[in-house]
């Protein structure tokens, strides 16, 4: 029996996880209704319900990442930051909550940093290269790693081992977890999209991340996060070791497929996104820092 | 518009802000004189931001701003223009532009330079460039690296790159034998080069050990670079406008060319950036400064990130790219 399947079991019980929040699965599933049914006081409500869930919408609001708009109500906050990016932050919110806080492998912290830089990267990219659902390519960003919270909760100790293998040999954690749990963040998180029933093309980014041309669904999205990853990684942003890569992007298979669909990504200047991610950095962590620390901030 | 032989007469010989030195300590000015100062929401300053990058090709991402808009003020008040808007209208419209354009450039890149202030781009050669070149030399029976410093300035980025690489000898460089040409058009730079003393501010990021080991004292505040370090360096009087210099300047490894390529118009760069090209082995490196773009001036060079820094990669003949490790 392989590890994953040793873990399967765990996986299907992080269904009964009873450290998120009551109001989530109403939260979700109205935000999972056509975007010009939903009813916003009902969002509204349900988010103010919920401390954690409200001042991340607030910080996030006014944060120059977001366009900054000195919202001071949760409603406010919700009009401005558009249901697309509320769906997103509840999502966070759960999913921050499934791992245990004694529990963490890598820096909780530093994951989320790495998880909402690549959110930021892939919408910004999706904007410049046309890319036509840029609140697609945010979520999809912001997920991709989920995987790493199923290993963090359903195999602490071997996974701890993987990200210190990771750290000494200075390669990719997909890389260390291949050798050390014969499986990747990639193959676990796919698992719990299926289960947990995420939609096919985030599920596709989830599962193929790492390995864009094996992917069948969502293509160009999956190729677009895989770059985003890529340059966080590369930025500061990663897992907080050093990998000891070089990365010509423009010569990767994910460049070739997302080229296919977004023509414009041939004139994307490159080093100019680069050092938008550099000068984004210092937000990027205060946001985590004020959204992700474990104790919860108070809602206005 | 600029060549390099204008850029002689800016009289700021000591301007750099590259990849191993840099300007930290005037992004710290800039912020403790910005508290009180410019409205970095009036628009003008997006578009005095994009005009310098598109002339310059450095770019200030929103984050620093203030940066440039520090720059801007000492410019403003020099030429007593009172809003950016005018400020605008003297780096675009007016007869001035091009004399401006180029005192904003010298404001933007001035500041004096210190050893080993890009450490990511060190880390990156130890790690993952100098690996790679050093097996692909290797499999052709070779053991010599050639670095070149193009516009070295006062010598603060070859005497970093002569450290780090005598810091490998006993390690990756086993055997090897490596060479730095250090060049700049600067008469008064290169004699500061050549002499090697450095104060405090130079050597503020170089180790105690790295000073005892390659310095040795000049005067109660100044050590001198050590006769070890200056055997690797050879330096030379480099116009990089000049073809038939630069025609045979080939064989290079790495090439680092920092802040200075922001002071030649675009058919210049282009010229530039071929012999560049030309000058590299394959599997070869170029360096620019870390605010610095190829964007549109050359795409034969592949851009190539590392952990916190970036290269312009000639990849070999038949080579296919990705990610290397």
């Amino acid at each position: 029996m392989t590890l994953l399947d040793e873990i399967r079991p765990r996986i299907r019980a992080l269904d009964a996880m009873p450290s998120v929040p009551a109001i989530v699965q109403p939260l979700a599933d109205l935000l999972r209704e056509d975007p010009d049914q939903v009813n916003l006081d009902k969002v509204v409500q349900l988010v103010s319900y919920d401390s954690t869930l409200a001042a991340q919408c607030l910080r996030m609001a006014n944060s120059p990442l977001f366009g900054r708009r000195n919202t001071e109500t949760v409603r406010g906050a919700v009009l401005a930051l558009g249901i697309k990016r509320v769906e997103a932050i509840v999502l966070g919110c759960c999913l921050n909550r499934i791992v245990p806080p004694d529990k963490w492998a890598l820096d909780a912290l530093t994951f989320w940093r790495h998880c909402l830089g690549c959110a930021l990267v892939s919408s910004k990219m999706a904007r410049v290269i046309g890319y036509p659902d840029p609140e697609k390519a945010y979520l999809a960003g912001l997920l991709h790693d989920l995987g790493v919270l199923v290993n963090t909760v359903t195999c602490t100790e071997q996974y701890r081992c993987a990200i210190e293998q990771g750290r000494w040999q200075r390669v990719p954690l997909h890389v260390s977890e291949r050798q050390l749990l014969g499986f990747t963040h990639c193959q676990s998180g796919a698992i719990l999209a299926r289960q947990w029933k995420f939609s096919s093309d985030v599920e596709a980014v989830i599962e193929f991340h790492h390995d864009v041309v094996k992917s069948d669904t969502a293509r160009p999205l999956v190729a677009l996060v895989h770059l985003s990853d890529l340059l966080c990684r590369l930025r500061d942003l990663g897992y907080g070791y050093y990998e000891a890569i070089g990365v010509d992007l423009a010569g990767d298979d994910a460049w070739s497929v997302l080229l296919e669909s977004c023509p414009a990504l041939a004139e994307m200047d490159l080093a100019r996104l680069t050092m938008d991610i550099d000068g984004a950095m210092d937000e990027i962590t205060a946001v985590v820092d004020a959204v992700f620390r474990p104790q919860a901030p108070s809602a206005r | 518009m600029q060549a390099e032989s204008e850029r002689a007469s800016c009289q700021q010989p000591t301007r750099k802000g590259c990849a191993c030195t840099g300007t930290g300590r005037l992004e710290t000015a800039a912020k403790t004189v910005l508290a009180d100062t410019p409205d970095l929401q009036d628009p003008s300053y997006l578009k005095i931001r994009d005009v310098v990058y598109q002339i310059s090709g450095i770019y200030h991402p929103a984050e620093k701003l203030y940066l440039l808009a520090s720059r801007c003020a000492r410019r403003m008040t020099a030429i007593k223009a009172g809003t950016p808007a005018e400020y605008l209208d003297h780096l675009t419209v007016r007869g001035n532009r091009e004399a401006e354009l180029r005192l904003l450039l010298n404001e933007i890149t001035i500041g004096e330079t210190y050893m080993f202030r890009s450490p990511q781009q060190l880390e990156a050669l130890r790690s993952v460039i100098l690996p790679q070149i050093l097996q692909a030399k290797a499999a052709l029976g070779f053991k010599r690296l050639h670095l070149w410093s193009a516009g070295c300035s006062t010598g603060e980025e070859p005497y970093t790159l002569a450290m780090f690489l005598l810091e490998l000898k006993e390690t990756l460089l086993c055997g090897w034998t490596f060479d730095i040409l250090a060049t700049d058009l600067n008469d008064n730079s290169l004699a500061a080069a050549r002499l090697g003393i450095y104060g405090e501010y130079a050597l503020r990021s170089t180790s105690d050990l790295l000073r005892k080991k390659y310095f040795k004292p000049h005067d109660q505040n100044r050590l001198q670079a050590s006769e070890e370090l200056k055997s690797l360096l050879r330096f030379d009087r480099v116009n990089l406008n000049d073809d038939s210099k630069m025609t045979f300047l080939k064989g290079m490894d790495l090439i680092f060319c920092c802040n200075v390529l922001i002071y030649f118009d675009l058919a210049s760069k282009r010229k530039v950036m071929q012999h560049f090209y030309a000058n590299l082995l394959p599997g070869g490196y170029l360096f620019l400064g870390h605010a610095e773009s190829l964007y549109q001036v050359d795409d034969r060079f592949h851009l190539v990130h590392f952990p916190g820094a970036i290269g312009y990669w000639k990849p070999p003949v038949g080579c296919v790219a990705g990610v290397k490790r």
